[in-house]
């Protein structure tokens, strides 16, 4: 005959539970204290090592940009938001995020003339100029960062390399593989012929002459058919250092 | 930084397409902008009050880079000021161009600053008078344009500021103030 379950058995039972959830709350509380005692150990000494360093933090960018990447290494961001201890003790926070106003209002300010694309040294040259009180203190690697830090605002900023320059793209346009070539191709003079985009990268005339208007569209070139030659130039006013200053005086 | 006299030339001056008219709007906007600007200032600063198309002007063209704007490109940029009524074509062929770094109505306030500042408010003096006797010495009238001085008397006339007569020498104009 089958043992029906008596009230004994069902307080048993209940008992039972009680007693593992007792037991698997303890483990768990004393692994959390752990954990949070290791974090604050963890953290004072980042603490500890950033009040000590702060001043070649903050002066330093060479040191900055190591600091930066020893805090990428351990899966910290100090830069992921202004509350909170970093902020408070470093004020690194507003370092980039004053740097990334800067930027931005540098992009813009240049964007008639470059059609938002604007090399990364230049840039640097001008949010120099800007902060005149610490000319130098602003290295390509912080503003490098600054720009990582306004794609959160889905504006659109991005760096993109050409050859060897890197440039700041503050337009959504999209450059294409043709496109980049005929930027890093300008590098040398500042502009480029078709003539000579058709010799250099081996294009038909018709690919060359397609992604020249189009840099032309976008208000990345210029033409100029002033030369005495006669042949008709492509400037690219992003990439040739005459128009550092255009802008700049704004 | 190039300069033309002492008047300091903008970097884009030395940018070889800014003297070739563009192609696409917005660049062209932008352009347009930047030689107005460099075209009032450089009148300003020089006293220049005519632009003559077809004469030599020294913005006109850039022996650094060796680059000239073209007579298309000269009468758009002109024509860019016209619109903004900061010039005015002084015949129909576009070949002169009259340049205002002061509107009319400024020039006439100019005018009556002049006159307030001297005592003349019920004074007679002729027109050449005002553009180069001693009161105007070292003032902004002192050797302004003609047509933009009748201009400007003109519409203070209108305001019944004063009168505009013939004088006794055919060769030239009496105004009376009555401010």
């Amino acid at each position: 005959m089958r043992r029906r379950p008596g009230i004994g058995g069902l307080q048993n039972a209940a008992a039972a539970r009680d007693q593992y959830r007792l037991l698997g709350e303890n483990v768990a509380r004393i692994r959390t204290d752990l954990m949070k005692e290791q974090l604050t150990t963890f953290r004072s000494q980042l603490e500890e090592f950033a009040r000590k360093h702060k001043n070649d933090i903050r002066k330093n960018p060479a040191f900055r940009s190591q600091f930066h990447e020893m805090c990428t290494k351990v899966g910290v961001d100090p830069l992921a938001s202004n509350k909170g201890f970093w902020a408070e003790l470093l004020g690194i926070g507003d370092f980039y995020y004053e740097l990334g106003v800067q930027i931005v209002e540098i992009c813009l300010a240049t964007r008639p003339h470059n059609g938002g694309l604007i090399n990364l040294q230049e840039l640097c040259n001008m949010v120099r100029q800007r902060r005149k009180n610490d000319r130098g203190a602003v290295s390509e690697d912080d503003c490098l960062r600054a720009i990582s830090k306004l794609k959160v605002l889905g504006s659109g900023f991005e760096v993109i390399s050409v050859g060897k320059k890197k440039l700041v793209r503050s337009v959504p346009t999209e450059l294409n593989k043709d496109h980049n070539e005929i930027l890093e191709l300008a590098q040398a003079q500042g502009f480029v012929t078709v003539n000579e985009v058709e010799r250099r990268l081996s294009w038909t005339s018709g690919r060359a002459t397609d992604a020249l208007d189009t840099l032309l569209e976008e208000g990345l070139a210029m033409i100029d058919d002033g030369h005495r030659d006669g042949k008709c130039r492509y400037w690219f006013p992003c990439v040739s250092s005459i128009s550092s200053s255009v802008g700049a005086d704004m | 930084m190039q300069k033309l006299g002492d008047f300091k030339l903008p970097h884009f001056f030395n940018y070889p397409p800014y003297f070739t008219l563009q192609p696409v709007r917005d660049t062209r906007e932008k352009q347009v902008q930047l030689w107005k600007e460099l075209i009032l200032d450089y009148c300003r600063t020089q006293k220049i009050f005519v632009i003559g198309l077809e004469e030599e002007f020294p913005l006109f063209s850039n022996p650094v880079i060796e680059r000239t704007l073209s007579h298309e490109a000269r009468e758009a940029f002109l024509s860019a000021l016209v619109s903004e009524g900061r010039a005015e074509w002084l015949d129909k062929g576009h070949r002169k161009c009259l340049i205002l770094w002061h509107r009319i109505q400024e020039w006439a306030d100019i005018i009556l600053n002049f006159v307030k500042d001297n005592g003349l408010e019920d004074s007679v003096m002729t027109v050449e008078e005002i553009r180069s006797g001693t009161e105007s010495r070292g003032t902004e009238l002192s050797g302004i344009d003609r047509t933009i001085l009748m201009r400007a008397l003109k519409l203070l006339e209108q305001k019944g500021k004063l009168a505009i007569f013939k004088g006794t020498s055919a060769d030239d104009e009496g105004v009376k103030f009555s401010i």
